[in-house]
């Protein structure tokens, strides 16, 4: 029966945790997706250097803005040449291209906010916030972040209904020794105690269990998502060792609490 | 030892396994409940060991009123009195000598007390032969009275006994009852629940017979069977 505890613990924390690293993942890479997102701002052509550093410098003041670059009027042209070789022969001579520079927003939700105050001042001629994909990212992130709690609160819940009736299985079947405790005088404490240790060690063991198949699981989606660049920021970002400190935590917690209750039946039968 | 007024029990199948028994057994006595399955033996034992509560009445056991003990008191009740069933309740996996330490350190005694013990408890039913036996390794005479030494390894001043005899030949439950008035000839009260007519009649002692949860006979020196005599 210990046997059978013990791997109830280990697979039910496993899927509970692959879940919340899962999910974690996608927050991460969701996260790491938005941060990308920086607002685009092209001047208008009789704006010079000094005014749109100027502009660059009063931008770089305002809240949620963490860095503002001006882009090369020069460099921006021979990139633009190079992607376009005939150009000049077609007739375009000088370089039309206006000032333009790059606003890094810290706080991703304020970009629309900081796009449309961008747009208001003078010498600015487009603004370009990429709204649309970045609503598109941040309701994704949304929505993975709703199912992730979701998902969590109904495998805990699973896991410790799953758990709680393998400890009862254990139990049910030392009942007769609990009955001859009861018989000959045990207190309730006395029978309840060596017990609940039981399911700390069973949580323990079995939490230390996931912990290593997380642990197998993990370093084999590392080795497929190396081979796919996409992914190679999908990560949890968290530490072997905090990960196996929270399972250990919470199987201890669950054996000792399914212990606890599923005792209280037989103490009473 | 033991007192009961006005008692009732009443399951919740609606059920009367004890109908306003009243009755009281002295100390240092020896008495047998008598009467037919489902008469109401079982339960008047299990009222007295608080393994059940009545629906109406006072249950009294060493002038303590059982009824009336909080849940955590009920442990310490139990350490005074022994009980024995029919189907031993020994534990399988442990040996003799482990079963009643088992009953001894559940109770928190010492080692050198548990060691001394068990030695007069198993001298006294005459296991000294059997302490590394495991219970499958024993007779039924032989687990009965391993189940009777671990009732004693607490010096209880009550033995409970529900059907003792149930499972053994009249050889073997007749030294069982022996056993048993020893335990009582050295002053601990007995109180045997049985359906055994032939141990009833040869020892002569008080009798109560229950019917459907009445008391219809309590005679001193009686036999299985109501006689005038």
């Amino acid at each position: 029966m210990a046997y059978a505890s013990i791997s109830t613990i280990a697979l039910s924390l496993g899927v509970l945790g692959a879940f919340v690293l899962l999910a974690m993942g996608a927050n991460n890479f969701a996260a790491s997706q938005i941060g990308k997102f920086e607002i685009a701002v092209f001047m208008r052509g009789n704006v010079n250097l000094a005014q749109a550093q100027a502009l660059a410098a009063s931008i770089e003041k305002m809240p949620d803005v963490a860095s503002v670059n001006v882009r090369s009027r020069e460099e921006e042209w021979a990139t633009f040449k190079r992607s376009n070789p005939n150009i000049e022969s077609a007739g375009l001579q000088s370089n039309p291209i206006p000032f333009s520079m790059v606003v890094k927003v810290s706080d991703a939700s304020r970009t629309t906010y900081l796009a449309n105050k961008i747009r208001t001042m003078d010498g600015v001629h487009t603004v370009n916030d990429g709204r649309d994909m970045l609503g598109c990212v941040m309701a994704t992130a949304r929505v993975v972040r709703g199912i992730s709690i979701a998902g969590v609160i109904v495998l805990l819940i699973t896991a410790v209904f799953i758990i709680s009736n393998a400890i009862k299985l254990t139990l049910y079947a030392r009942r007769r020794e609990i009955q001859i405790m009861k018989l000959v005088g045990a207190t309730n404490w006395f029978i309840r105690i060596p017990l609940v240790i039981e399911g700390i060690v069973f949580g323990a063991v079995g939490a230390f269990a996931a912990w290593v198949l997380l642990r197998l699981g993990g370093s084999y989606v590392s080795r497929l998502a190396e081979r796919l660049p996409m992914m190679a920021r999908f990560s949890s970002g968290v530490d072997p060792a905090v990960l196996a400190l929270v399972l250990i935590a919470l199987g201890i917690v669950i054996g000792a609490a399914g212990s606890f209750v599923s005792i209280r039946r037989f103490l009473h039968d | 030892m033991i007192s009961l007024s006005g008692v009732s029990v009443e399951y919740e199948n609606g059920v009367r396994a004890l109908n306003d028994v009243s009755l009281s057994i002295a100390k240092g006595e020896f008495a047998f409940v008598v009467g037919a399955t489902g008469s109401g033996k079982s339960t008047l034992l299990r009222l007295l060991y608080r393994e059940m509560l009545p629906s109406a009445g006072q249950v009294m056991v060493g002038g303590e009123d059982v009824t009336a003990l909080k849940p955590n008191e009920v442990p310490f009740l139990r350490r005074k009195l022994g009980v024995v069933f029919q189907d031993y309740k020994l534990l399988p996996q442990k040996n003799l000598w482990e079963n009643l330490a088992f009953a001894l350190r559940v109770i928190g005694a010492q080692p050198r007390e548990i060691r001394r013990r068990i030695g007069d408890a198993l001298a006294m039913v005459g296991l000294t032969h059997c302490c590394d036996a495991f219970p499958h390794q024993m007779s039924g005479g032989e687990q009965q009275r391993a189940a009777i030494a671990r009732s004693l390894v607490n010096h209880p001043t009550l033995l409970l006994a529900d059907e003792p005899t149930g499972n053994l030949d009249p050889d073997t439950s007749w030294e069982v009852i022996q056993l048993l008035d020893q335990i009582n000839v050295r002053g601990a009260t007995i109180l045997v629940a049985t359906h055994d007519s032939q141990i009833v009649d040869r020892m002569k002692k008080r009798v109560i017979q229950l019917d459907s949860g009445f008391v219809v006979r309590d005679q001193h020196k009686g036999t299985y069977q109501h006689s005038e005599s």
